[in-house]
């Protein structure tokens, strides 16, 4: 059991979590490269699905670090350093990019030359989409990010000894230029790593549609690890049910905003009914996967939507600490959704989607475990914090 | 660490446990208000002005823009007796000015629910001293904007059967699968429901003023509309609640109205037209319109009205950073479009955005760049941002950038039709030129009497965030 000094907000004792969750990114991981050389192409269609899976929920968490310092929002200074803490797991991520470049063939249609070649299409994107290009542009991405997410963190941590409001001052500026250069990054992420997958279909929201729904877990996962660490008693008084009722404010808030983004996307598509745009949702509804588009709709808006809209459930840590983990697996069934299709007709999944989520999984939260204790549990010399504690907002 | 003795909040407040109040030594939280008013202060500073006699500046002004909004609605008529056949309306570009100031007046009414709905539900409390006159804004913006639908069909006493679904003998019933329909709901929906949250904001202001009228006709007036109003602990009580109530109703309406929009032309599958980015795009455009608007007219109102200690240099600059923000987002959108417009490898996608940028209409598109991207850019800077002149030169230049936004959106997207022998170019007319002109007079010179005759400040609502009257607990 981890301790926390309530004083100081110093981790006394960083108790096992770390420890089960590097054991559970080793194992799994190791299980799923097995994978790889039974099914090559499982492997890798799985590994990308757990990837975007993990890499949405941390830059949910970038950029979460980001608003706050840009809004100088109060409330939720206490929740900040975890955020930090967890963005900090993008290095994790990196490693675990490199792998997919060494699936290029097996994921994406556009890096064979003889496919190109035959199709005026990818001639035409071949300077964007081709293999070179895409790593680097992959390289550049997680370089922009993991540089804001340690700039972020030093700061912020810096401020703890020294208390200078200097911090908050300069830390506000990066974040607007932050935010910035994030919305491009994460945009082209998501046009590299998810749409390319069908590389002659195309959507201007696809990169929001992407973002949004990472926000909205990370907003889920950052729900539950508050929820453990109260369990374990710390942060008593601390992070208190105001904080928990607005982060259920921002599930609400985020999941209706999905449902907006995914909704008028595919309602645009739907409506215009022009073939080359209709073929990527007609993949999502043929042979099976009908359920899993409804599934979508019912459980990662609908109910959410439903249920916390009430007052009191937003006040309930129990049915929202449910509705959160509902959430983070609707995250996954939606990364399932995005990848899963191009791999030929019908649902497939694989055990390797389940050890590769939990395998990468392990890595992010042991990275972000091993950060957030090396530290103080919240930023202690804010000058907001007392503000945030007492909800004074 | 500073302490001060909030004596204001002792003597007329009386809020248990009064006494020091601890200021944090890095409050961050620029103070709301200026100096110490008292909530007297308050109601005196805002009614003074509804009470006093108009100036001879606010006639003169009320003259021109009536004028104008005259003439408008002269050139109107003269097109309602013709036929719309005056305005520079062609094949293939069908649709033109019309549309392109109905969506621009929309967005201008974006702003007003944004900041009472939204913001608040946000906990801005910054949003309490312009609330009301950007509330004002989005209710005659709208009543702009509907006037171009309605008389673009030609026949505005028959429009009844063409925009609403009422049974009648001619069986004659409104396209639902059109988006245009659902504009109708939408906006009118958007109007009922701004309407409704701007009186009821009203109603606590109206007792004011009616307590202290001199006037008879005055004093009836208000009487009427403060509806018993007494500052019960109860009608507050349900105030609060109503309010709440509707700034959940309002903020999805805030997406709805401009999502619909942006379906009149994302649902077809015309290049620059036919796009998934629209939806969102045009909220954030909305908003940014909006609040440039919303500058215009509150920089000039705080200092024409004496209203500086509460709408301060803190608001102007907060709503700069919206608008950079929104003009950020709208930014976001211009460039996705272009680079997916290459990347779709769909020889028309591509067509219509390097002729938006390079062909007949480019001077429009660098207008919008420039005035909605570029421009905004200062913003960046602390000094800019607290410099009222630079700030009101800039709001302009949004106006005129998210005007031109929407005509490149529409204009070059139609003149270039698919095949090159339906090609052909739009030029407004004297009338069209005329009727936009007349629904800016009609804006303003709404605006000025709501200005003159209404309180501009939510009274109540700013005496909510003095200095003192939110109880402070935890003393350091």
């Amino acid at each position: 059991m981890a301790a926390l000094d309530s004083q100081t907000y110093t981790f006394t004792d960083k108790g096992r979590f770390g420890v089960i969750a590097l054991g559970t990114g080793i194992v799994f991981t190791a299980l799923t490269v097995v994978g790889a050389f039974t099914d090559s192409h499982m492997f890798f269609a799985s590994w990308l699905t757990s990837f975007a899976f993990w890499t949405t929920i941390v830059l949910g968490a970038l950029f979460f670090v980001m608003l706050q310092h840009v809004t100088a929002a109060v409330w939720s200074v206490v929740t900040r350093r975890a955020a930090e803490a967890l963005a900090l797991a993008l290095p994790v991520l990196l490693l675990c990019f490199i792998p997919l470049t060494f699936g290029m063939h097996d994921l994406f249609h556009w890096s064979h030359a003889e496919e190109v070649a035959a199709d005026h299409v990818l001639a035409w994107k071949a300077p964007y989409l081709n293999t070179t290009f895409f790593i680097v542009r992959g390289l550049v991405f997680f370089a922009v990010w993991i540089a804001l997410a340690f700039v972020l963190h030093r700061r912020s941590v810096a401020q703890d000894t020294d208390g200078d409001v200097a911090h908050t001052y300069a830390l506000r500026k990066i974040s607007a230029g932050g935010i910035f250069a994030f919305a491009f990054t994460v945009t082209f992420a998501a046009f590299d790593w998810l749409m390319s997958l069908n590389p002659h279909w195309y959507s201007t929201i696809f990169g929001v549609y992407v973002f949004v729904g990472g926000f909205l877990t990370c907003m889920a996962v950052l729900l539950l690890i508050f929820q453990m660490l109260r369990r374990q008693g710390m942060l008593e008084g601390v992070v208190t049910i105001e904080h928990f009722h607005d982060f259920g404010r921002l599930l609400f808030a985020f999941t209706v905003f999905w449902a907006y983004i995914g909704g008028s996307q595919y309602y645009l598509i739907w409506y215009a009914n022009v073939p080359e745009e209709t073929v990527w949702f007609l993949a999502r509804w043929d042979n099976g996967w009908k359920a899993v588009s409804m599934a979508l709709i019912f459980l990662h808006f609908l109910v959410p939507f439903l249920t916390l809209l009430f007052y009191r459930v937003k006040r309930n840590t129990v049915l929202l600490r449910t509705i959160a983990s509902l959430l983070v697996v609707m995250h996954f069934v939606d990364m399932f959704w995005l990848v899963m299709p191009t791999f030929g007709p019908g649902v497939h999944f694989s055990w390797m989607h389940l050890t590769s989520a939990l395998g990468i999984g392990g890595l992010v939260m042991w990275m972000f475990w091993t950060r957030y204790t090396a530290h103080r549990a919240v930023p202690a010399s804010d000058p907001k914090l007392a503000d945030s504690i007492a909800h004074r907002v | 660490m500073r302490t001060v003795t909030d004596k204001h909040r002792q003597d007329s407040w009386n809020i248990e446990g009064g006494g020091a109040l601890a200021v944090d030594p890095h409050d961050l939280r620029e103070p709301l208000v200026e100096g110490t008013p008292k909530p007297a202060d308050v109601t005196e500073t805002v009614s003074r002005v509804v009470e006093s006699k108009p100036t001879r500046l606010w006639y003169a002004t009320v003259t021109v823009t009536g004028a104008l909004a005259g003439w408008g609605i002269l050139t109107i008529l003269y097109t309602v007796f013709t036929g719309i056949g005056v305005w520079g309306n062609n094949q293939p570009v069908g649709w033109a000015w019309d549309i392109t100031n109905f969506v621009f007046w929309i967005g201008i009414g974006h702003a007003g629910t944004l900041i009472s709905a939204i913001l608040f539900l946000f906990r801005q409390k910054w949003r309490t001293a312009i609330n009301r006159a950007a509330e004002a804004m989005t209710i005659f913006a709208v009543i702009c904007a509907l006037i171009f639908p309605i008389i673009h069909t030609g026949r505005p006493w028959v429009a009844v059967y063409w925009l609403l679904p009422l049974p009648n003998q001619m069986e004659m019933w409104v396209n639902f699968r059109s988006p245009l329909l659902w504009d109708v709901f939408a906006v009118s929906t958007y109007f009922a429901v701004s309407a409704m949250f701007w009186f009821v904001g009203l109603v606590p202001d109206f007792a004011t003023l009616r307590n202290r009228a001199k006037n008879k006709i005055a004093r009836i007036a208000f009487t009427f509309f403060s509806m018993g109003w007494t500052g019960a602990n109860r009608h507050w009580h349900r105030y609060e609640k109503a309010y709440l109530i509707l700034a959940g109703i309002s903020t999805p309406l805030v997406l709805s109205v401009h999502t619909i929009v942006s379906f009149d032309f994302a649902v077809s599958v015309i290049p620059g037209w036919h796009t998934t980015i629209f939806p969102p795009y045009f909220v954030a455009g909305a908003i940014f319109s909006g609040f440039g608007m919303v500058l215009t007219l509150m920089i000039l109102a705080r200092k024409l009205l004496n209203l500086e200690q509460f709408i301060t240099v803190k608001h102007i600059e907060n709503m700069s950073k919206v608008l950079m923000a929104t003009g950020l987002m709208v930014g976001y959108a211009y460039g996705i479009e272009f680079f997916i417009a290459w990347y779709s490898g769909n020889p028309y996608e591509r067509f219509v955005f390097i002729n938006r940028a390079f062909g007949p209409y480019s001077w429009a598109y660098w207008t919008m760049v420039s005035c909605n991207v570029f421009i905004p850019q200062l913003f960046w800077f602390r000094g800019i941002r607290r410099n009222l002149l630079i700030t009101w030169i800039i709001s302009i230049f949004v106006n005129i950038g998210m005007w031109f936004e929407r005509f490149v959106i529409i204009v070059t997207s139609l003149h270039r039709d698919f095949l090159p022998s339906s090609w052909g170019m739009f030029t407004p007319t004297w009338v069209d030129v005329s009727i936009f002109a007349g629904t800016v007079g009609l804006f303003l010179t709404l605006f000025l009497v709501f200005a003159k005759y209404l309180p501009v400040l939510a009274i109540s609502e700013v005496k909510g965030i003095l200095p003192g009257a939110q109880p402070k607990h935890g003393h350091h």
